[in-house]
This record gives C-alpha cells, sequence and structure tokens, in this order.
C-alpha cells in the first residue's frame, strides 16, 4: 500500500529525464558538439528499457 | 487452437493497449497511465535516433563538404551598411550579407538561434534584430547581445573577387 505509486513516480522521473536529455541534445546539436548529441542521445535511448523494465515490474502492485 | 480465454473472467488481460476500451473509454487508470509513461520514454528514444545519426555523420567528416562558392552580389550593387539577403549553402537555408566599411563584409544564416524567425540588418541602429522577441546580435561578430538567443549566428565565409562577393563556406563554432 505504501509503495502503490513507486512505479508511476520512476516513470515520471524518467519522463523527465528523457525531455532534459532531449533538451540538451537538440542545444549540443546546434553548438556543433556531436560527441555530446551522441551521449544524450544514448541516454534517451538507454531510459527506455529502463522504463519498460519498472513498469514490468510494478504493473503488479495491488492498486 | 482455440484460446481458453473465453472461459476465465476476467481474464488476465495484458497488453499494450490495455486502456483502449470502448465500455472504459474515459477511464484511465494507474497501469494505463504507466503504459502511456512508458510509451512516451519509446517516443523520446526513437526521436533521438535522427539526432544522433546527423551527429555521427557530422563526426565522420561527411558533412564537412566544401559547397560551390555562390556569387551573392555585385560590389556596386551594395553600398556602404545596406544588407542584402542570400541563401547558402542550401537553396532553402536564409542567410545575409552586411557590408560594414569599403572592404568589410560580414555574412551570417539569419535564422534566429532561438525559433528561427529571420534576422534583419538595422542600419540606424547598428545591431541586427530578430522581429519575434526581440533578440538582437552583434554584427561584428554574430554573438547574441540581447533577447532570447544563447547561440551566436552561424558566420560564413565571404571572399570579394573581381568586383562581386562570394559566400566560400560555413564557418564551424570554435571548441
Ligand atoms: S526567434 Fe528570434 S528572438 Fe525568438
Amino acid at each position: 500500500m505504501k509503495f502503490k505509486y513507486i512505479g508511476v513516480a520512476l516513470l515520471c522521473a524518467f519522463l523527465m529525464m528523457n525531455i532534459v536529455f532531449t533538451q540538451f541534445m537538440v542545444h549540443q546539436f546546434y553548438y556543433e558538439n556531436y560527441i555530446n548529441v551522441l551521449i544524450f542521445g544514448g541516454l534517451n535511448i538507454v531510459v527506455f528499457p529502463l522504463a519498460l523494465f519498472t513498469y514490468k515490474k510494478t504493473k503488479n502492485e495491488k492498486a | 487452437m482455440p484460446s481458453d480465454k473465453n472461459n476465465k473472467i476476467p481474464f488476465n488481460e495484458d497488453n499494450y493497449t490495455h486502456n483502449i476500451e470502448r465500455d472504459n473509454e474515459r477511464k484511465l487508470d494507474r497501469r494505463g497511465f504507466m503504459k502511456t509513461l512508458v510509451g512516451a520514454a519509446g517516443v523520446f528514444a526513437i526521436s533521438s535516433l535522427p539526432w544522433g545519426a546527423i551527429a555521427a555523420k557530422e563526426l565522420m567528416g561527411l558533412g564537412e563538404k566544401e559547397y560551390p562558392h555562390k556569387k551573392i552580389t555585385n560590389v556596386s550593387g551594395l553600398p556602404i551598411g545596406d544588407a542584402v539577403e542570400f541563401k547558402f549553402p542550401g537553396d532553402h537555408d536564409d542567410a545575409i550579407l552586411i557590408r560594414l566599411s569599403e572592404t568589410k563584409y560580414v555574412a551570417y544564416q539569419n535564422a534566429c538561434t532561438h525559433l528561427r524567425c529571420p534576422v534583419f540588418w538595422v542600419k540606424e541602429e547598428g545591431e541586427m534584430i530578430c522581429p519575434c522577441h526581440h533578440g538582437k546580435f552583434d554584427v561584428e561578430t554574430g554573438a547574441p547581445t540581447a533577447g532570447p538567443p544563447r547561440r551566436p549566428l552561424p558566420e560564413i565565409q565571404v571572399k570579394v573577387e573581381n568586383g562581386a562577393v562570394y559566400a566560400v563556406r560555413v564557418k564551424r563554432y570554435e571548441v
């Protein structure tokens, strides 16, 4: 009961990270720091499996 | 093989369209919400790909290609203090050439670095101004001096030859 919303909280955090990384990625792109673009783009991609994993782990918490 | 789903009601339903159900159209339960969040993360991941691809391409030096020098205007057609707009390097890349003195020309890609409105040259004030949110740029360097833009305008290298001004290439930002 106490951790009912932990999955939602985690996923929201992931989404926030996505937004931040995307923002960085786009800015670094226009600054022509292409290495940083790859780093943030990569992070953005890594977040997706993490989110999927989190969902699978927490979906069965009693609603 | 017939599924035995119908014998178990409610059957254990866990697919990625869980929250799309006509009876409960207006109802988004916690699990449905979480699925939406995961889906959003997926969208972010996919939409990072093109940026990464272009960045990788630039890193491998494929973006370094020389564009053919392009004639912008005749020297005689551009009095000191005036500006002329042109396209460089592509047909959709707006740029502006400003003649500052007898021999000094500067050129920038004039899509504002805030939200890409066209920046124009205001002769009387000696400034480049973006009409959208009053961003201002320094004409000597392209650096933003006021308003929302934070990144300098990309500078275009120009050369004068036989009484005409040519665009040579777009300068890289110094790292
Ligand atoms: S688009 Fe130029 S200041 Fe916003």
